[in-house]
């Protein structure tokens, strides 16, 4: 069963393009990336999922029910954290989170006392004195303190230190396991790679690529270096399936994708001092699309 | 000089509407003017032995209405509430709009002290009211002049601004320095206003019993009345000397507390 | 409700203040009563050489002055300029203030509807304005009575009311103020314009006496003389401020329930 469906999501703010022609579904049970540069059109789609913005036209389904009419109904089971928190300045941080915890019909103080202790939060402080990180802190117990079936991150990790990033992935992951389904959307890769199963790439407000991640980052590319001993002519290496073909001094770089026997061939015609073949990067797989994307158009 | 552009900018729509403002009410109360003359002799004469106080609790004054010139001195409390609301509102919001809108920490990183960051602002809140004034003033001469039958009425009209801006300077610096003080920046303009309508009450009860006399240089609106400045073309002493005052001490106030205090983010 | 009782308790403090400005206000007028009660008996003399035409035409004027109501009635204009000022700020702030403390996010996320949302902020500010009428007439109920102990408590009531009836027609005009535009910096900056605006024009329809005037500002749906004549509201304006209030709601739902939320 899908979670989310979404199909053929369109919005134009005026005549502003924000996101067009989105399609993708995220399963049960899936921790589901979503990724793309700053203004590429994921807080677009976020926000349309939680019908905080209405599309121009297509549509978008939670737990099968449309985004837009069902909106109260679905929130029941949704936990969300934008990117930046704001809450009422004059509140303590427990007022807040019981003011939030009494729109989910169920008792809610002892999760709110966990994940406090979990993400070391003072539960006592008003609201604007905390900061910034903190303030994120509030943001994640007040985003899974109901146990939600769908969990909404909108770049989560921004203002939170290492340690804490590591305690807030261990929750997401201990959810997850638990059965929520996670859609997280991020241009920080790394973290889109410690924690998703599959991703949706999204660029100039059109969706590039759905993958799993393991086909993305294992089956696909080879970042390959090789070190000559005098330069040679690099032409020999401009083959299908070869991209981003560098050089530096005596450093010949490039990506691979095809059948790699072809490759090593190649290699071997040249005389080379030294050798790298390695799994690209998150970072490098997803430069590589962007740049494509921007030649195609 | 880039600050003060920015500001002048940024204020430039709000300016407009309300020059629109000014507009229309001096022309709504002119028209008004002539309609009421036309009405009859006798009813504006009898208005006229109303007492003073009466005619102050019903809003009269102390005005000749049969004549444009009167009229208009009625009409000048309220353009007078008006600029005064505009510049207590800017002096404020100047103030307080870079901790409201987030900004504090662009501004105020800028190689610049807080203190030419201030007289800049202030500068171009003063540019402000000032066009503001000019706007009234040109348009209640070319529209008082419609209806005044050969009266002469630009002097009294010059007059009238002249005490409108010592009033206005007065408001803009009070609600600068009220923004500089409150730790809130985003009830300081409530302040301020609140501390406006609290002296047009004031003024108000003034009018109404002799016995509230001596309340009368607790606030601003009696400083410049219409009726005394038209009658003797000039200003009261005590009164420019306390505007002065209130903007010396507020100003004082605004340089001291806002180089003094903790920018919220 | 809990959206309500946040509401509520947020505007708890702001609305006592107002009430107890705004009767104290009340009170300082009230006791100019009798200081100018002589001036009154004077000029109704001067009323009486006038011919009776010119009399009649003035003749609220002395009718309404010589009663505490009368007199009443007349400052009660100032009183009315307060409320509205309270009323629209609160109507602007309890709907822009998910936008402008950017909370939006965190409450249009929850698991109710928008309407139900605005129906909360509503039913706050309801309660609001009818608890600040409350403690307002707490007040000046006593010292009108200790002013002059034969005071007509039908006419001081129904002149009282007024407040209530033009407060909500502010307050209606400021949720949909709030919920039409994008984003309100400044509350004040918006309400006070539109108020003072609103109070001029009265003021100097008033001086006149023009009819057509009165259907445009709120302040003046309410003719001291009427009610003083009749015991009555004029059921023409009632009506139309009635409409008035429930359309602005209206649009402000339907408005409400479409608006796109944008990021901070």
């Amino acid at each position: 069963m899908n979670i989310i469906e979404i199909r053929n999501l369109t919005k134009y703010y005026g005549k502003a393009r924000g996101i067009v022609d989105v399609s993708f579904d995220v399963g049960a049970g899936e921790v589901f990336g979503f990724i793309g540069p700053n203004g590429a059109g994921k807080s677009t789609t976020i926000r349309t999922l939680l019908s905080l913005i209405r599309p121009t036209s297509g549509s978008a389904a939670i737990f099968g029910k449309d985004c837009i009419t069902h909106a109260p109904e679905i929130a029941k089971d949704i936990g969300y954290l934008p990117s930046e928190v704001f809450y009422y300045d004059k509140m303590k941080v427990i007022d807040l989170l019981r003011y939030s915890a009494s729109f989910y019909k169920k008792d809610c103080s002892k999760r709110i006392k966990e994940l406090a202790e979990r993400m070391d939060l003072d539960l006592k402080r008003r609201i604007d004195d905390l900061s910034f990180g903190n303030k994120k802190k509030v943001g994640i117990v007040q985003c899974l303190l109901h146990e939600p079936r769908l969990i909404i991150l909108d770049e989560p990790t921004s203002g939170l230190d290492p340690l804490m990033q590591q305690t807030f992935f261990d929750l997401l992951r201990e959810e997850n396991r638990k059965g929520s389904t996670i859609l997280l959307s991020s241009h920080v890769l790394i973290e889109v790679q410690r924690i998703c199963s599959r991703v949706a790439i999204i660029k100039d407000g059109r969706i590039i690529r759905t993958e799993k991640m393991s086909e993305l980052t294992e089956n696909n590319y080879k970042k390959i270096r090789i070190e000559t001993g005098r330069i040679t002519d690099d032409s020999r290496f401009d083959l299908p399936g070869v991209s981003h073909l560098e050089r530096k001094d005596a450093l010949l770089s490039f990506f691979f994708k095809g059948n790699i026997n072809l490759i090593m061939k190649r290699i071997s015609e040249v005389e080379i001092s030294n050798v790298w073949i390695e799994e690209p990067t998150l970072e490098e797989v997803f430069l590589h699309y962007y740049q494509k994307g921007e030649e195609r158009a | 000089m880039n600050i003060f552009l920015r500001e002048m900018k940024a204020n430039l729509t709000s300016l407009f509407f309300w020059s629109l403002g000014m507009l229309f009410m001096i022309i709504g109360g002119m028209a008004k003017f002539a309609t009421y003359v036309n009405s009859g002799q006798s009813i504006t004469d009898l208005i006229s032995q109303i007492p003073a106080t009466l005619r102050a609790v019903l809003g009269f004054g102390d005005f000749d209405l049969t004549k444009a010139s009167g009229f208009y001195g009625m009409l000048y409390l309220y353009l007078l509430l008006m600029t005064t609301i505009h510049a207590a509102m800017l002096g404020s919001n100047i103030i307080a709009k870079e901790e409201r809108d987030k900004t504090t920490e662009f501004l105020m990183v800028k190689p610049m002290s807080r203190s030419r960051i201030l007289t800049a602002k202030l500068a171009a809140g003063l540019a402000n009211i000032a066009l503001l004034n000019l706007v009234t003033m040109a348009l209640s001469i070319s529209i008082v002049g419609q209806y005044s039958t050969g009266e002469a009425i630009t002097g009294d009209i010059l007059i009238l601004m002249a005490g409108m801006f010592i009033l206005q300077v007065v408001f803009l610096f009070l609600g600068a320095g009220i923004s500089a003080v409150s730790r809130d920046p985003k009830i300081s303009a409530s302040i301020a206003t609140t501390v406006l309508l609290g002296a047009y009450l004031i003024s108000v009860a003034v009018d109404m019993s002799s016995s509230l006399n001596a309340l009368r240089y607790l606030t601003p609106f009696k400083y410049f009345e219409a009726a005394p400045l038209m009658a003797t073309g000039g200003f009261d002493v005590i009164s420019v000397m306390l505007s002065l005052g209130i903007i010396i001490v507020s100003g004082f106030a605004t340089y001291y507390f806002y180089n003094r205090r903790d920018l919220c983010v | 409700m809990n959206i309500f009782l946040h509401e509520l308790k947020s505007y708890r403090k702001s609305f006592i203040i107002w009430a107890i400005s705004m009767a104290a206000t009340a009170a300082l007028f009230l006791l100019l009563y009798q200081a100018i009660s002589s001036d009154i008996a004077a000029f109704t003399k001067v009323l009486e050489s006038v011919p009776e035409a010119l009399r009649n035409a003035l003749g609220f004027l002395v009718g309404s002055l010589s009663t505490l109501p009368g007199f009443y009635s007349i400052i009660f204009t100032y009183l009315l300029l307060c409320g509205a000022i309270q009323a629209m700020n609160l109507g602007i702030s309890i709907v822009s203030r998910e936008v402008s403390a950017k909370t939006a996010d965190f409450l249009l996320t929850k698991p109710v509807s928008r309407a139900i949302i605005l129906n909360a902020k509503l039913m706050a500010t309801l309660v609001s304005l009818v608890a600040t009428n409350l403690i307002f007439l707490a007040v000046t109920v006593p010292v009108a009575l200790s002013q002059d102990p034969g005071t007509n408590m039908q006419l001081f009531l129904m002149i009282s009311a007024t407040l209530f009836f033009v407060q909500l027609m502010f307050a209606s005009l400021g949720i949909l103020v709030a919920v039409v535009t994008r984003k309100i910096k400044s509350v004040v900056a918006v309400s006070l314009p539109t108020v003072f605006g609103f109070f001029i024009v009265g003021m100097l329809g008033s001086v006149i006496g023009d009819k057509a005037v009165r259907y445009l500002t709120p302040f003046k749906y309410f003719d001291p003389a009427y009610i003083l004549a009749n015991s009555a509201y004029e059921v023409s304006f009632v009506v139309t401020g009635a409409f008035l209030i429930v359309a602005a709601i209206a649009m402000s739902y339907l408005i409400y329930v479409r608006k796109d939320i944008h990021t901070v």
